[in-house]
């Protein structure tokens, strides 16, 4: 019997996926299925690590766990493929052909031309490997109307069409910029739905650095994350320095009525002051590694950042950083750590060594000018705290003073709490908000 | 007020209000007096049609109105050509559609073309009642859906109801429309029973409407294939899909708004048609989806028609040929 490619059952690929614009690349960790495996659509197949995170690749299909294509531990281009799911266990299936298909990774040789043949009828033909992928009309007409590019937007459709859905989705989450006044645009990443919960990032650092909080908030909540002056999309109006009034009013103008704030060192820093400047914005805190005075030690480390910022490369800073954001717990797992250092390298990339300088003058000017003024802070506060924090030991003493303030200490965490203890750090904001919303 | 009638009851309430309003209006085929009228004999009544269609219009009206042909289809339809342009409103009976291609002339060349051959001085206010579709096990020569054959034909109007009370209103509307219309009795409804509003009321020729309203997909259906859709709306909805559910009701005139209209509403739209496959209603509307809605289309338009084969005889095949709400459920959700 002669079988045509046309008339071979379709086996459904599975790629390492590309989550966020900044993913280039991921790990497998480990399979959670093995070959020959009956599986479901949407079982988890296997454990995948990017730089910012671990998560769980789902089957596309439902059918067999035909073939394994990349094998634990090794790390893959995004697109590169990684298995195969046949429909049924017998049916014809050639690994080799099947990869020059469907490896999608940007060094991929080209697809052989397939032989010409008539597809049978009722048989959608399979699309050509290498070929963008589809975009429905609706899907286009609404990307028209939003300004988005139908190729960044992640499909959901069958096949991975992109739907209208989609589109809509991926403007809704795609940083915008917000004129804050003075001619300076603020960029805002947007997620979810719900009540609104505004993120602050620390110094000399995005948005990424919520990126293990994120995905859990945005399930409940509206999550708006500002990028501040001078860091990745937002304006770097000229100044001496970026003072934290300056910082808070800007927070202040990309919403127009009370939200959540939650801030993270510097960041929970400028959500003081804006508890403090602009009351009606806040409607609850939660500061995580909190400093209304900069110790001795973190102003000398700012000091260091800003020279290594200018004199070396991310990864030089990233590495130099470490040490002082992390626990002895993290330092000691090699592959955590260097996993760590090369997505904390990304995030530090997109700050500029001017931001760093205006913001730590803003930061020195500000630093102990409020700490006689938190008992006027009333809204509901909650302060977490890394035992192992060495650049804001004092962050727990910080909570005694605000007169509405819960305190968390997480062991085993350094300053970084958020991505070192995102479980424990998540549960505890997700309490904190749900008991502010109710 | 409504009664339960079957759809063969309301056309032959529709019948029986037309030609009391209106002395124009006659009824002419095979059968349709059914032998009645043999005072002599003692028979004055009968069966009315095979179907009982025009049971009780022969005592009520007379044999002037009335009248019974020989099996000639392109004799009675010329004569009912005939009839029309020169001033009745002839209602004739064509048993099956699958008698069509001996009757084609006079619809084709003749009804459907002489408004225009005659710059607008001719109408012809004629109504063809046929019989149409599958289900009722009577093989490839009595079952088909050949309306896309007339719907296809500039001049004629081709309608079809998918419950009693639009065949009422339809059929009043087409006998009182001046030009040709074909009205299609799906015949596997001609003895399912639904409500059917007291006296005289038209259902407008060319209007579609809204069987059940949903925002996830559209399924747009007629005739027979009403009720399949509005199973697989119910059977999608155990699951949270929200099919909506479009009657055409007319295929010419065709609510092409009403079609762009849902398919606006939900981005995904399957067309469901009893009839094979090629030239059809179901493709004619599939075009007009990418025609002129295609920036509002989120899925591409599927088409859940018969095989491009003639209607087996075996009940079991018969009952797979036809669209069925799996199958529709089967595409909606490949489209989601």
């Amino acid at each position: 019997m002669i079988v045509t490619p046309a008339a071979l059952p379709m086996a459904t690929p599975v790629a390492m996926p590309k989550l966020g614009m900044t993913m280039e690349e991921g790990r497998v960790l480990a399979w959670t299925a093995t070959v020959g495996a009956a599986i479901e659509r949407g079982q988890p197949l296997l454990r995948v690590e990017s730089e910012k995170s671990d998560f769980e690749v789902e089957a596309p299909a439902s059918g067999i766990l035909r073939h394994v294509y990349v094998e634990p531990g090794t790390v893959v281009p995004c697109g590169t493929l990684l298995a195969a799911v046949t429909a049924t266990a017998d049916e014809p299936f050639d690994p080799a052909a099947f990869r020059l298909a469907h490896d999608r990774r940007p060094d991929a040789p080209p697809p052989t031309t397939a032989p010409q043949g008539s597809a049978p009828p009722g048989v959608t033909p399979p699309r050509p490997a290498g070929a963008p992928p589809a975009v429905t009309p609706a899907a286009r007409a609404r990307a028209r109307e939003l300004g988005v590019d139908p190729a960044q937007v992640p499909g959901s459709g069958p096949g991975g069409r992109v739907t209208r859905e989609d589109v809509e989705a991926y403007a809704a989450s795609r940083p915008r910029r917000v004129a804050v006044g003075g001619g300076v645009a603020i960029e805002v990443v947007a997620a979810g739905s719900g009540p609104e919960v505004l993120l602050l990032p620390g110094f000399g650092t995005d948005v990424a650095v919520f990126a293990r909080q994120t995905p859990t908030l945005s399930a409940r909540f509206r999550v708006l994350g500002m990028n501040p002056r001078g860091v990745a999309g937002s304006d770097a109006p000229e100044a001496n320095r970026y003072d934290l009034s300056t910082l808070a009013a800007d927070a202040a103008r990309l919403v127009d009525h009370a939200v959540h704030v939650v801030g993270a060192s510097l960041g929970a820093a400028v959500a003081i002051e804006l508890a403090l400047a602009h009351p009606e914005r806040v409607r609850s805190l939660a500061l995580l590694a909190p400093f209304v005075t900069a110790s001795p030690r973190l102003l000398a480390v700012l000091d260091a950042w800003c020279r290594i910022a200018e004199e070396a490369s991310a990864e030089a800073l990233a590495t130099a950083l470490l040490p002082w954001f992390f626990s002895d717990r993290l330092l000691a797992d090699p592959t955590a750590a260097a996993r760590t250092r090369r997505g904390l390298a990304a995030i530090l990339s997109r700050v500029p060594p001017r931001t760093l300088a205006r913001t730590a003058a803003g930061l020195r000017a500000w630093s102990g000018t409020r700490s006689a003024m938190l008992g006027t802070i009333a809204v509901p506060t909650l302060v977490i705290a890394g035992a192992d924090d060495l650049l804001v030991p004092d962050a727990p003493a910080l909570a005694d003073a605000l007169p509405s303030a819960q305190r968390l200490t997480v062991a085993g965490a350094g300053h970084a709490v958020g991505l070192e203890a995102a479980e424990i750090v998540n549960a505890a904001i997700l309490r904190h908000l749900e008991a502010c919303t109710t | 007020m409504a009664r339960e009638l079957p759809m063969v009851a309301a056309i032959n309430e529709a019948l029986h209000i037309a030609m009391a309003a209106d002395p124009t209006v006659i009824v002419l085929g095979e059968d349709v007096a059914g032998g009645g009228g043999r005072r002599e004999q003692g028979i004055e009544e009968a069966w009315g049609g095979i179907m009982g269609a025009t049971r009780g219009l022969l005592k009520r009206f007379g044999p002037e109105r009335v009248r019974d042909t020989p099996i000639s289809e392109m004799g009675f339809l010329g004569a009912a050509v005939g009839a029309a342009l020169t001033g009745l409103r002839p209602v004739a009976e064509l048993m099956f559609i699958d008698f069509l291609g001996v009757a084609l002339d006079p619809l084709l060349n003749q009804a459907a073309k002489l408004r225009y051959m005659f710059g607008g001085k001719a109408r012809v206010p004629l109504t063809v009642r046929t019989s149409t579709g599958a289900g009722l096990r009577s093989a490839a020569q009595h079952s088909q859906s050949l309306y896309g054959i007339t719907t296809s034909i500039p001049g004629l109007k081709t309608v079809i109801p998918s419950n009693p009370a639009d065949a009422k209103g339809l059929l009043l509307a087409a006998i009182r429309d001046d030009d040709p219309v074909v009205f299609c009795e799906p015949k596997s409804l001609l003895f399912v029973s639904g409500d059917v509003p007291e006296g005289d009321y038209e259902v407008p020729l060319g209007q579609a409407q809204i069987v059940r309203e949903g925002h996830d997909v559209s399924l747009v259906a007629f005739g027979r294939t009403v009720r399949t859709a509005l199973d697989a709306a119910e059977l999608l909805a155990r699951d949270g899909i929200r099919a909506e559910v479009l009657d055409l009701r007319s295929l010419q005139p065709l609510d092409e708004a009403a079609i762009l209209a849902t398919l606006a509403r939900t981005g995904r739209l399957v067309v469901i048609d009893e009839a094979t496959p090629r030239c059809g209603i179901a493709s004619d509307v599939a075009a007009l989806c990418v025609d002129r809605g295609f920036d509002l289309l989120n899925a591409p338009v599927r088409r859940i028609t018969a095989p491009h084969a003639p209607v087996p005889f075996s009940a079991v095949l018969e009952d797979a040929y036809l669209p069925s709400a799996e199958r529709v459920v089967a595409a909606v959700r490949e489209m989601l």
